[in-house]
């Protein structure tokens, strides 16, 4: 091969400018992005919401709607001009030559079509040529490749019939398919459990070794970039910050907004400390006997019934959660670690009464309540606060800040009138200017829509408050904001916390005890220096072991 | 196992359904007023006319025994006679159901794929030209009374074009024992604008259903994917978005149908169309008890059993209910 063909790059977006048009006004989206991708490279796209990195993905693949509108700037592919395509010339190249693999396994597949279907259908559609018998053994192929096993069982099965890591596979499949020189990766392990997460990246990385493709991977998580790119484009704002190989990225970065990005990654601590040796293994004993427990579960079983037309239901009662038992100490914040389906956010809301279990017993600072009553007649509710993952879909979008937190004041509390804490002292507390009490939901950002969510659980005056994945759906930069906030409330307001999350940096960080849960079992206990320090159980292994080794130390 | 329990649940609730159905039918032509005075002849009757015609037709007992009577009929299949006609009530009501179930069928056939093309169509561009009209168009549909459509349709059809005939039932063939007119080029004719009349307010019903199902599933993630994997737009509407919208549009058309089989009554008026409908409204008019409780369970039971088929095609439209995780 020549010097000069490994030379010239595959995909090269020159000085490209696009504006969003709305009824609003018109606001500019990308401002003179730069960017080059070379063959069978990885090239990570990083930024948080806002950034414009999903926006470049979709003009890279001719995907945005009418409302975008380019100003200036290229996007040349093999020598093609990509941005003055029409929609039948797309038709030459997306599937065929620029290919996708998107963030939400579940939505990405059509649910009423079996995956063999839906691979046979890329297959032909990609290739004009190709008979029903040869696309399907290319379908096997394929299926193979991407590590589903017994494709031949599988084949005629539902998207539904599998779980989130396949039906991601079963996606790259279909995005290798057409057999296509770039694949678009738009956030495509976000969805997924940290130890799915590392599969998939690895399958890719595996791919383009392989195969000779390059990926544009979008992401906001550094984690992902450390793991598997060659280079990285930093973008802020629709505007590159900064692009670089990714060992200069990540060791050397130059400028502030990338240093800051880095910084906000949640590190984990997995050496243990010095002195470790000559503990006993009490200290497997989580928080100080003291004091009793002020949240005492006991024995909780919870089975789901079967999903399913009744006609055709066969007896599926799933087992959700097996002989539970979690304590919480006065002014602690406990977690609760596991992937999805492990459980953790079924007792979350056990808790707090919004769902009840078949057997178990839960005590509350002495008084006891029966969980196998909804929450409403056994009095729970509103004992224990929750705050929820996404805040977007937490608030009613019909109520102002002042009403939802008004509300709150109102029907919430259970403590003396007067220990109640007021709406603006609690607004300010949290950073929340009080211009802030007029606005809707969909006019505060992500970390202050959150921030209210936490005023409201606060103000309702708990003892307890469940925090669900609270960090999880925001920014890097914002979550650890809120984390710090989280354990500042706790001490402040002399509350207890029971934190429930996948992330086991941020557990790490907060909790001085942690509970590990695997198939609605607990799996680990400890304390927060036993789990990650020196607990010997497999599973809580491999869940520190698919962090990225880059934030653990 | 639990198939049994399901169809025993569904058939306990049917039954209760009837129950109190037929209990609300009874009280309610009791309290419209004396079926007598519309069976003797008022002018000439005497009143021992009166009295031995009440007790031929069992008036002169309790309301309850009279209800406790009927029911005991029921169950033997018997809904008595026909105050007016004098024949069965239920071979009455059977000898107007092809003529019914015919014209509701040849409506939807009009209405459903009409309203799903124009709802696809209208929903793939979102905004557009097509798509305001569209809208536009059924709003004005659903909001015209049925019977100024009827008119409408005589009107055009019949008086100034004189292509179809404005009423009546035409040429008719006999199949399963029963006379059919869809069978005949005349009959056809005769179906069409009564069939036209039924199907429109359907047409503009699915298409808004068909056009809001296929603006919220263009915008899901999958349909993007298609597009990214290098599908034509015309085979992602017609083989991913179609199938992903039916089930509320099957539901809809289950429920217009039982709607038309039973209360399609201005239409099968205006047009002369000897259907149930008809014979529902007339049998109130005249007070014929029989009648009206056969029609009423007939029509409870039709929706039941449309209720039932909807349900069935969920299963075989969506995998997701058919196959337990």
């Amino acid at each position: 091969m020549k010097q000069d063909s490994i030379q010239r790059p595959l995909l090269e977006v020159s000085n490209l400018t696009l504006k969003h048009r709305a009824t609003s006004g018109a606001t500019t989206i990308l401002r003179d992005v730069s960017m080059k991708l070379h063959r069978g490279e990885i090239l990570g796209l990083i930024g948080e919401s806002g950034a414009g990195k999903s926006t470049l993905g979709n003009a890279i693949l001719g995907l945005l709607t009418p409302e975008f509108e380019r100003t200036a700037g290229t996007i040349l592919f093999n020598g093609q001009a990509l941005e003055s395509m029409d929609e039948r010339q797309w038709d030459a190249i997306r599937g065929r030559r620029i290919s996708a693999v998107f963030q939400d396994h579940t939505a990405s597949l059509d649910p009423l079509m079996t995956i063999g279907a839906q691979l046979e259908e890329t297959i032909r559609a990609t290739d004009g040529n190709v008979s029903a018998h040869q696309a399907r053994a290319r379908a096997f192929d394929l299926l193979v490749r991407v590590g589903i096993p017994n494709p031949h069982e599988r084949y005629a099965s539902f998207p539904h019939q599998f779980s989130g890591g396949q039906r991601q596979r079963v996606v790259i499949a279909i995005a290798l398919a057409g057999t296509p020189q770039i694949i678009v990766a738009d956030e495509p392990t976000s969805a997924l459990d940290a130890t799915v997460q590392k599969q998939i990246l690895r399958l890719l990385r595996e791919l383009v070794d392989e195969t000779g493709v390059s990926v544009i991977l979008v992401t906001h998580d550094m984690g992902v970039v450390a793991e598997i790119t060659d280079k990285v484009v930093v973008m802020k704002r629709g505007e590159v910050v900064e692009a670089d190989t990714t060992s200069t990225i990540l060791d050397d970065p130059r400028k502030g907004y990338t240093r800051r990005l880095l910084a906000a990654v949640p590190r984990l601590r997995v050496r243990s400390c010095e002195q470790s040796d000559n503990r006993s293994s009490t200290d497997r004993e989580m928080g100080s006997d003291a004091e009793a427990p002020i949240l005492i579960v006991q024995g909780v079983t919870k089975t789901f019934s079967g999903q399913g037309f009744p006609w055709f239901r066969k007896h599926t009662r799933k087992l959700a959660l097996r002989n539970v038992s979690v304590r919480l100490a006065r002014g602690a914040i406990t977690g609760i670690v596991g992937e999805s389906g492990s459980g953790k956010s079924t007792v979350g809301r056990i808790i707090a009464g919004l769902e009840t279990a078949g057997e178990g017993t839960l005590d509350i600072d002495g008084t006891s309540y029966d969980i196998s009553l909804p929450g409403q007649r056994s009095g729970l509710l509103g004992r224990v606060q929750m705050i929820f993952q996404d805040p977007a879909v937490s608030l009613n979008p019909r109520m102002s800040v002042a009403e939802t937190l008004q509300e709150s004041v109102r029907f919430g509390s259970r403590r003396p009138l007067g220990a109640r804490p007021d709406v603006a002292t609690m607004m300010e507390r949290l950073g929340l200017a009080q211009s802030l009490l007029a606005r809707y939901p969909h006019q505060l950002s992500g970390g202050q829509k959150q921030r209210v969510c936490i005023a409201r659980a606060l103000l309702a005056g708990p003892q307890i408050i469940v925090a669900d994945e609270p960090t999880s759906a925001l920014d890097v930069s914002v979550q650890a904001e809120i984390a710090k906030l989280l354990k500042e409330m706790v001490t402040e307001q002399a509350v207890s916390m029971l934190f429930i999350s996948h992330d086991l940096a941020l557990v790490q960080e907060l909790c001085s005890s942690v509970y590990i849960f695997k198939e609605g079992v607990v799996e680990d206990a400890g304390s927060s220096e036993f789990i990650f320090s020196r607990s010997r159980n497999s599973y809580t292994r491999s869940l520190i072991d698919a962090r990225p080794r880059r934030f653990t130390y | 196992m639990s198939i049994i329990t399901t169809v025993g649940g569904r058939l306990s609730q049917a039954f209760l359904l009837l129950l109190v159905m037929s209990l609300i039918g009874f009280v309610g032509i009791h309290s419209v007023g004396n079926p007598v005075y519309n069976i003797v002849n008022i002018e000439t009757a005497t009143t021992e006319d009166i009295r031995r015609a009440t007790i031929a037709l069992g008036l002169d007992q309790p309301l309850w025994q009279q209800y406790l009577l009927f029911l005991k009929n029921v169950v033997t299949g018997n809904f008595g006679t026909s105050y007016i006609y004098h024949l069965p009530a239920f071979d009455l009501v059977m000898s107007k159901l092809p003529a019914t179930f015919e014209l509701a069928s040849i409506a939807m056939l009009i209405a459903a794929p009409t309203g799903i093309m124009l709802g696809l169509l209208a929903g793939r561009r979102h905004g557009s030209s097509v798509d305001r009209n569209v809208l536009k168009a059924s709003v004005s549909a659903l909001s015209i009374p049925s019977f100024w459509l009827s008119m409408m349709l005589i009107m055009l059809g019949a008086v100034i074009l004189g292509w179809f005939p404005s009423g009546g039932r035409g040429a008719t063939v006999s199949l399963f024992s029963r006379e059919w007119s869809f069978l005949t080029l005349d009959g056809l004719r005769h179906l069409t604008l009564p069939a036209l009349a039924l199907a429109v307010p359907n047409i503009a019903l699915i298409a808004r259903l068909a056009r809001s199902g296929t603006i919220e599933m263009e915008s899901q993630d999958f349909t993007r994917f298609c597009r990214a994997k290098g599908l034509s737009s015309r085979r992602i509407l017609f083989r991913h978005t179609l199938p992903n919208i039916s089930v509320p549009i099957v539901t809809i058309v289950g429920m217009q149908f039982g709607g038309m089989l039973a209360f399609a009554v201005v239409v099968e008026t205006i047009f002369a169309w000897p259907g149930v409908g008809k014979l529902l409204i007339d049998s109130i008019q005249l007070l014929d008890r029989p009648v009206l409780m056969a029609t009423l369970t007939f029509v409870s039971v039709a929706f039941v059993g449309l209720n039932a088929i909807v349900d069935l095609f969920y299963a075989v439209l969506d995998p997701r209910v058919r196959l337990s995780a």
